[in-house]
């Protein structure tokens, strides 16, 4: 049973959470602990300069340059900053980041027990499953359970590998290039790798 | 003991919820850069002056804090925002910048009546301290004096800590063996001290590599292996 059929919520859940919210904003904006443009200014900053769309573009080149793969790997924020992408790449929740590298022979997970630690510079925010308990405390167990339910099956030679951000680093994952892709692009490449590729939850897909 | 510090392992949870978006709901993004905004208008950054009234404490201490204190089925009832809108709602009362009665009555007003978008007001200075943190970051890497205490090969035992509120020491790595597979340069420090858990002042850092089959005897996948960055003070020699 999902976890959320077990609980009882009241039919004005998301009103009144809604309604609570807008209350809270409204005073402090009135008090003048924050601006009015201070929320708006805060989501157009993770949709256009922190996101995965640096992630991928990270990726891209790690998949067509493998020495700048293997800086990525031992240096990561030095790598990233090679890079000409927004400022900010070693900002907040990307000051110390740490990639690890999928291959034929280990698959890497990332979670975080205690919380919901996610490298923000490249990744942006991390997607609801991530923060959900249940993924949290089964990853760190049954990892190869948790991403069959995911729809990833790891043939059992191949090494899990789970990282658990339980201090300061933020980790990501440079998943293995899809077959099919020779003569693609940096851009095109790119475009293929998704959050949840660069969490090791899922494959990056070859193109349709 | 919090259930929170000792989720990694549970068991009997059922299927995992591949909900993708970061936000479930619309209103979710306005307490995410509220919290933001006080992260980074938080007074002990260095960071310009603006003229905000924020003039307390808020890190991502503050936050976990909060959330590791919730009743444990409360923790799994709510979703992640809904708890950083009780968490935030709090302290915003707590540290006076706002009262409960206020809050309540402003509440009601917009369950009654959709009110007009708040006019514009506010010194851009503020916001762009806010963008300022985001670009800038906190970084917790400090130089420090004298060397770690441990090398990478060596195995360590890991401490369990006295946790009262809060802890970077996952639960199910408590009175465990493992290597150390790195010594990460330099020292870190915490948002703020921990008391008896023993981290804030800035110390060597760790990734430790554990088999999962000493930590869950019998009860484990093969082929698996967990990792885990962990602060000097949370590590012990182990005993021969």
């Amino acid at each position: 049973m999902p976890m959320v059929e077990r609980f009882h919520y009241p039919n004005d859940r998301e009103t009144r959470n809604e309604a609570r919210i807008r209350a809270l904003e409204s005073l402090l904006i009135e008090k003048g602990v924050i601006t009015s443009d201070t929320v708006d200014k805060v989501l157009s900053f993770f949709e256009t300069q922190m996101g995965p769309f640096n992630g991928a573009k990270v990726v891209a080149r790690a998949w067509v340059d493998p020495a700048f793969k293997k800086r990525l790997i031992e240096d990561t924020p030095a790598a990233i900053a090679e890079l000409d992408l927004p400022k900010g790449m070693a900002g907040a929740e990307g000051e110390h980041m740490r990639a690890v590298a999928n291959s034929p022979t280990v698959h890497n997970l990332i979670i975080c027990t205690l919380c919901s630690c996610y490298p923000w510079p490249v990744l942006g925010l991390p997607p609801y499953w991530y923060k959900d308990p249940t993924f949290r405390a089964r990853a760190a167990r049954e990892p190869h359970a948790v991403l069959k339910e995911f729809g990833l099956d790891i043939d059992p030679p191949v090494e899990i590998k789970t990282w658990d951000s339980s201090a300061q680093i933020r980790w990501f994952v440079i998943p293995e290039r899809p077959a099919g892709t020779e003569g693609m692009s940096e851009e095109q490449l790119a475009a293929l790798v998704t959050p949840e590729s660069m969490m090791g939850v899922a494959r990056v897909e070859p193109p349709r | 003991m919090k259930l929170q510090h000792y989720l990694g392992g549970l068991e009997g949870l059922g299927p995992v919820n591949f909900e993708k978006r970061v936000f479930v709901e619309p209103w979710e993004k306005r307490i995410f850069g509220i919290h933001v905004a006080m992260m980074a208008l938080s007074s002990q950054l260095p960071l310009p002056k603006t003229p905000s009234e924020f003039k307390t404490v808020w890190t991502w201490a503050d936050l976990r804090k909060g959330a590791e204190s919730l009743n444990p089925f409360d923790y799994f009832k709510y979703r992640y925002y809904e708890k950083w809108l009780g968490g935030i709602s709090g302290y915003f009362v707590e540290q006076g910048y706002i009262t409960q009665e206020e809050l309540e009555a402003r509440t009601q007003k917009f369950l009654s009546q959709a009110g007009p978008a708040p006019t514009k007001r506010g010194d851009p200075a503020i916001d762009n301290r806010v963008t300022t943190y985001l670009i800038e970051g906190d970084s917790p890497k400090r130089d420090i004096k004298g060397k770690p205490r441990f090398k990478e090969g060596e195995s360590v035992f890991v401490k369990n800590m006295p946790t009262v509120e809060h802890t970077r020491l996952p639960g199910f790595l408590r009175n465990q063996i493992g290597v150390v597979d790195k010594v990460y340069e330099g020292g870190y420090s915490y948002l703020c001290s921990t008391g008896p858990d023993g981290i804030g002042d800035p110390m060597p850092v760790y990734c430790v590599r554990f088999d999962p089959e000493k930590i869950w005897k019998g009860n484990i996948e093969k082929n698996v292996s967990i990792y885990a960055d962990l602060y000097e003070a949370y590590l012990d020699k182990v005993a021969h």
